[in-house]
């Protein structure tokens, strides 16, 4: 595939992706029921659900990058996990912010101990600390072992942290009961979050390798032409 | 399994050497463990500790400050003149330098927790008498997932720069479940008489045991860095 | 660990039995003490070292030189099994490194550019620490020996870090020698000695060659290294260039093809 229909076929993603991104919006503010007791504060749930759930699933690939690092020493997976990393901050990022929304106009108050707020920002603080460690290890080859190191022990915690929140006291909605018409919305949202998601991964990790290949450009040699493959092991 | 046993003193024997010799991670331990305990005592003003929750907690702020300086003292003296490269030539069992090094942090940890925890009580009047072997318990069982945690960071960050700054960082996030679990079950314990036995001390344990388990499979990958 | 050993046990115990160094009769055996088939080291996407082949028979003395950078170190470290290769067959006494790298670690000893000893633990100390990881039989008496051959048994009982930089690089020696190895591996062993230590070490190296341990011994100074070795391997970014008997070349032959671009 050459340059320009790569270029093509992104900017196409990225046209389709913002269509339903701004559809799913216009149906969550126009065609969906008001919920009774919450009013419109409410509908924040059709983002907060989805993206909490993207959270996971890109943590989840934070961890298989790592595992893949520690196996086969690559900058290849340690490009991958950072990409998906920074992701999941601002993902994680987006679930604090519409939870404490959601808080301020349920119980009156920004923050509260619940424990999926605090559940959340236990788990923004671990995936914080994988981007803020990064530019202080000078070694490439250090610092994607201590993060690959890091995003394996970071994930096998999220279970735990899970566990251990679950013994404050809860005031969290662990239901709610949805329309047919607010589950269409819900269902809905996580179509454009799927690809917002996907679409970020994928750029953040080809940033990744380009700066990657500018900051430490693999030796050429003109004279002799048996370069080793850069990655190339059997 | 002998032969690994043998290893595994003969390495914490000697780390616990050169610590008697010198003593030079103990006593500034200690002495920054104080501090911390003092510091929250002014701060919070006097009788601020006296409930279970707050005198547990602030001995784990004081544990996890002493604690890393530990990981990073007891790591540092196989980094000084490449140490540890002579312990890999050995033909013996990788496993068997993290489980030494493991002990030997957990023996300087219980050593700091043994005089940090009086001056605690002491300073804000918390009554230990009602459950003290709960207590130790508890505190025992955290401490092992914390220093399992924290051997295995302090062996990638120790050949860093900023290392100190560093392994705080990669580790309290991570220990966070331990620190909330437990000062949970000992707010039960003292306040609500409630035994410590139950999902709190579950979740201490799987800590343990996930991360045990992890950083002697991942240890070995580590070293050969 | 074990009571104090003092010089006068250590007397009474048989001082003046000759030192066993390298365990000769194995050495004789027919596989070389180094093979290594189109190795290659990839360290983070960069290679490192670039399809080596070369033999290095048992007892043998060779040198290896090369520019900063050019994989001195890094081929050092996979002869000694703590990196392996990511490419290539690489067998130490006719074992694979990379499935029997603990038996090889049994068999070779590495002077690195470090130490590789606790510095707040005494020369003894140190040596019969070592010597117990190795499970040696007797490492109290081992560690005498190996003392009275590097010549620090007058300062046996003080702590490392009170030592010369000279005299550390000996007890790193004696620290090699403890297991007796068939193979030494020797990472510029000369660096940042004043001269009479340097020669200290260039001597018993030479002394340990005689009694059949094969020395690889990774150097800057190229005179030097044609005067003590017998082979001479030249790596340039990490490819092996010249690989000769030591008296076949000149020290400007062989600074030419280290600095040739």
């Amino acid at each position: 595939m050459d340059s320009a229909t790569s270029k093509l076929i992104s900017r196409l993603y990225w046209l389709v992706t913002f269509c339903l991104l701004v559809a799913v919006t216009a149906m969550m503010a126009f065609w969906t029921p008001r919920e009774e007791t919450m009013g419109d504060v409410q509908k924040i749930f059709y983002i907060h659900l989805p993206t909490a759930i993207s959270t996971f699933i890109v943590c989840f690939v934070v961890f298989v990058a790592s595992v893949m690092y520690l196996l086969q020493r690559r900058s290849w997976w340690d490009d991958v996990a950072f990409a998906a990393a920074k992701v999941a901050v601002l993902l994680a990022s987006i679930v604090l912010l519409t939870g404490m929304i959601w808080g301020r106009s349920a119980w009156g108050h920004w923050w509260t101990w619940s424990p999926r707020l605090t559940f959340s920002l236990i788990l923004w603080l671990l995936y914080v600390v994988y981007l803020m460690i990064r530019p202080s290890i000078e070694s490439s080859q250090r610092r994607a072992l201590i993060c690959a190191v890091y995003g394996v022990i970071a994930f096998m915690d999220v279970p735990l942290v899970y566990l251990s929140v679950k013994l404050l006291p809860d005031i969290h909605p662990s239901s709610i009961q949805l329309s047919p018409d607010m589950r269409t919305t819900l269902l809905a949202w996580f179509v454009p979050m799927g690809m917002l998601v996907i679409g970020l991964v994928v750029t953040s990790f080809k940033i990744n390798r380009l700066h990657r290949a500018i900051s430490e450009p693999v030796e050429e040699e003109v004279d002799e032409p048996r370069l080793v493959p850069a990655g190339g092991n059997a | 399994m002998n032969r690994a046993i043998r290893h595994i003193a003969l390495l914490t024997l000697k780390d616990l050497r050169i610590e008697a010799r010198g003593r030079q991670t103990i006593g500034l331990v200690v002495v920054l463990a104080i501090l911390i305990v003092v510091v929250l005592a002014l701060g919070l003003g006097p009788g601020s500790g006296s409930s279970g929750l707050s005198a547990t907690a602030i001995l784990w702020v004081a544990y996890l400050f002493g604690g890393v300086l530990i990981f990073e003292k007891t790591m540092a003296v196989e980094r000084y003149d490449d140490a540890l490269a002579g312990l890999l030539l050995a033909p013996i069992d990788r496993g068997s330098i993290f489980a030494a090094k493991l002990l030997a942090n957990l023996v300087l940890m219980f050593t700091l927790a043994l005089v940090v925890t009086p001056v605690g009580i002491m300073f804000f009047q918390f009554d230990l008498s009602v459950a003290p072997g709960g207590f130790a318990l508890v505190m025992a069982i955290s401490m092992i997932g914390y220093a399992a945690i924290g051997t295995l960071f302090a062996a990638l960050t120790s050949s860093t720069r900023l290392a100190g700054g560093l392994l705080a960082m990669l580790v309290f996030p991570v220990t966070l479940p331990v620190v909330l679990v437990s000062t949970r079950v000992l707010a039960n314990l003292f306040e609500h008489n409630v035994s410590i036995g139950g999902s709190g001390l579950a979740i201490l344990i799987a800590f343990d045991v996930m991360f045990l388990t992890a950083s002697w499979l991942v240890f070995e990958i580590v070293l050969e860095a | 660990m074990t009571g104090r050993l003092t010089i006068q046990d250590y007397e009474t115990r048989g001082a003046g039995r000759s030192l066993r160094l390298a365990t000769s009769a194995e050495t004789a055996a027919s596989s070389p003490a180094v093979r290594a088939m189109s190795v290659h080291k990839v360290l983070d996407d960069r290679p490192i070292l670039r399809d080596l082949t070369f033999d290095l028979p048992a007892g043998c003395y060779a040198t290896l030189l090369g520019a900063n950078g050019a994989g001195k170190t890094t081929l050092l470290r996979l002869l000694s099994t703590l990196t392996t290769p990511t490419r290539g067959e690489l067998e130490i006494f006719g074992r694979s490194a990379r499935k029997q790298g603990a038996m090889i670690r049994a068999g070779i000893g590495l002077i690195g550019h470090q130490s590789m000893v606790y510095r707040d633990l005494s020369a003894l100390e140190n040596l019969i620490f070592f010597g117990r990881l190795h499970d040696l039989p007797e490492p109290s008496v081992r560690a005498m020996d190996l003392l009275e051959f590097v010549g620090l048994v007058d300062r046996a009982h003080d702590p490392v870090k009170t030592f010369s930089r000279g005299m550390v690089q000996r007890v790193s020696i004696a620290r090699a020698l403890l297991h007796e190895p068939r193979l030494l591996l020797a990472d510029e062993p000369f660096a940042g000695l004043d001269a009479p230590s340097a020669d200290t070490v260039e001597r018993l190296m030479a002394q340990l060659n005689e009694q059949g341990m094969a020395v690889i011994l990774a150097n800057h100074d190229v005179r030097q290294s044609l005067r003590l070795a017998e082979r001479v391997i030249v790596l340039r970014k990490g490819r092996l260039v010249l690989d000769v008997p030591s008296g076949d070349v000149s020290a400007e032959d062989v600074l030419a093809e280290i600095d040739k671009r």
